[in-house]
């Protein structure tokens, strides 16, 4: 389901392989909770490549999509928590999109474990090391995704 | 019937209550139906009605806005324009609405299969789960006269077994089989055309920049048109089948609609083109949606 450029590259590097993680993060809570880790020198895994957007709710089902098909062995999605939003709403909309995107991946094979979201506020520096943390692990354990595929 | 139908055209015609009547009228197979767009008295004789009506004829009306349209729906049809009208690409008052009781169209591939004396004709798979031959809106209402329009006795049964069973799959069995479909199609996006939600003036699978997938047909673009499809119906598809029946290579694309339209109406309890004031499922939220999902 993926390029066979990127097939290649997976391939030559299949022995040391790490996975890479894209993670879209919401510019008021998720990032600056990620900041937070980073400026109290708590350790987390390095896979994952933070990409900051004003708002969960600015996340277009087309952004997973395109990740994951180029090669991402996963993607995060991190928000406020509900109730939280700078904008007052954008992250529940994201919940119902996501909600239904997560379950289609599942219906059309992609393993559930490499789209994952979570809420993660401001000062929650310790739940996004946590969730970094089982998200790699599992996503270790799903593999890389263009040899399941 | 079918008088009653043409008079109706006639009648609204001849008032200019509509510019145009879209109907259907018969192909020169003699069998078959196509569509039409009646614009004066002496044509309305062209129209016809009966099980081989059985596209969804909602598309033309993006073709005609602001114009006063009659259009020949069923029950699905009329489904597709409430949710045309929740989005505001459609004006109630531009439409009339003749809406007619229905009893089940024909699967078209398979009557093609079956010959032209029709003796083994069966309804369409989207009919077979249909519980409602009465349009839930409409300007006029014309009766099924022939037979008493009966509702399909499997709807009563759950109309999502189907995609029970395939959800039941593992993982890689679905992975294969889906890869499998996908492999075979070649993304002449008729099912985009043919869908009567798909308005958009530039779709995401023309877009240059950004290109969001491949244009080459290959598993990876193939893919994510797929889903990308998908997900652009999400709690608006209104299930009237018209891309599974317009796919020249067969995929079952009705089976990822009804997913998504299964899991929107378990979680959410949304049903598309249901509710003529309803808001579009994914412009609209409720506080206590699930997300036990959500770390």
């Amino acid at each position: 389901m993926i390029n066979p450029r990127t097939q290649e590259l997976k391939n030559s590097r299949a022995e040391s392989w790490e996975p890479k993680i894209a993670a879209f993060l919401c510019n008021w809570c998720s990032y600056a909770g990620a900041d937070l880790a980073g400026t109290s020198r708590r350790e987390y895994p390095p896979n994952i490549r933070i990409i900051r957007l004003p708002c969960s709710g600015r996340v277009n089902p087309l952004f997973v999509l395109k990740c994951l098909m180029d090669g991402a062995d996963g993607v995060l999605i991190a928000g406020c928590h509900t109730g939280d939003c700078h904008y007052s709403e954008g992250n529940y909309y994201a919940r119902r999109r996501f909600a239904i995107l997560k379950k289609l991946f599942e219906f059309l094979g992609i393993d559930p474990r490499r789209f994952q979201m979570a809420w993660v506020s401001a000062s929650e520096g310790d739940k996004w090391v946590k969730v970094v943390k089982e998200l790699v692990e599992e996503i270790k354990k799903a593999g890389p995704i263009l040899a399941k595929s | 019937m079918i008088e009653e139908l043409r008079n109706k055209a006639r009648e609204l015609l001849k008032t200019k209550q509509v510019e145009a009547v879209i109907g259907y009228q018969r192909a020169s197979d003699g069998l078959s139906a196509i569509p039409c767009v009646i614009r004066s008295e002496e044509e309305a004789g062209r129209l016809i009605w009966d099980a081989a009506c059985v596209y969804n004829l909602c598309g033309y009306l993006k073709d005609f806005r602001a114009k006063k349209l009659g259009i020949v729906a069923k029950a699905c049809d009329v489904r597709a324009m409430i949710v045309l009208i929740s989005e505001n690409q459609l004006n109630r008052d531009d439409v009339f609405i003749i809406g007619m009781e229905c009893c089940g169209v024909v699967d078209e591939k398979r009557a093609r299969v079956s010959g032209r004396d029709g003796s083994d004709i069966s309804s369409a798979d989207k009919c077979k789960s249909c519980a409602s031959c009465v349009p839930l809106a409409y300007d006029c209402l014309i009766k099924e006269k022939r037979e008493k329009a009966k509702v399909s006795e499997d709807a009563d049964k759950d109309k999502y077994e189907p995609v029970r069973k395939l959800e039941a799959k593992s993982l890689s069995e679905k992975s294969k089989s889906w890869k499998d479909e996908f492999k075979r199609c070649i993304r002449c996006y008729a099912c985009r055309q043919v869908c009567p939600m798909c308005y958009c003036p530039r779709c995401v699978a023309d877009q240059f920049m950004p290109v969001w997938f491949s244009k080459a047909g290959g598993i990876e673009g193939n893919f994510s048109w797929n889903v990308a499809r998908a997900m652009h119906l999400a709690g608006r598809c209104i299930d009237c089948g018209e891309c599974e029946r317009a796919c020249p290579v067969g995929i079952p694309l009705r089976d990822i609609n009804r997913k998504i339209e299964k899991d929107i109406k378990e979680l959410f309890g949304y049903e598309a083109g249901m509710k003529t004031d309803a808001k579009p499922f994914l412009a609209c939220f409720d506080k206590n949606d699930p997300e036990d999902f959500i770390k």
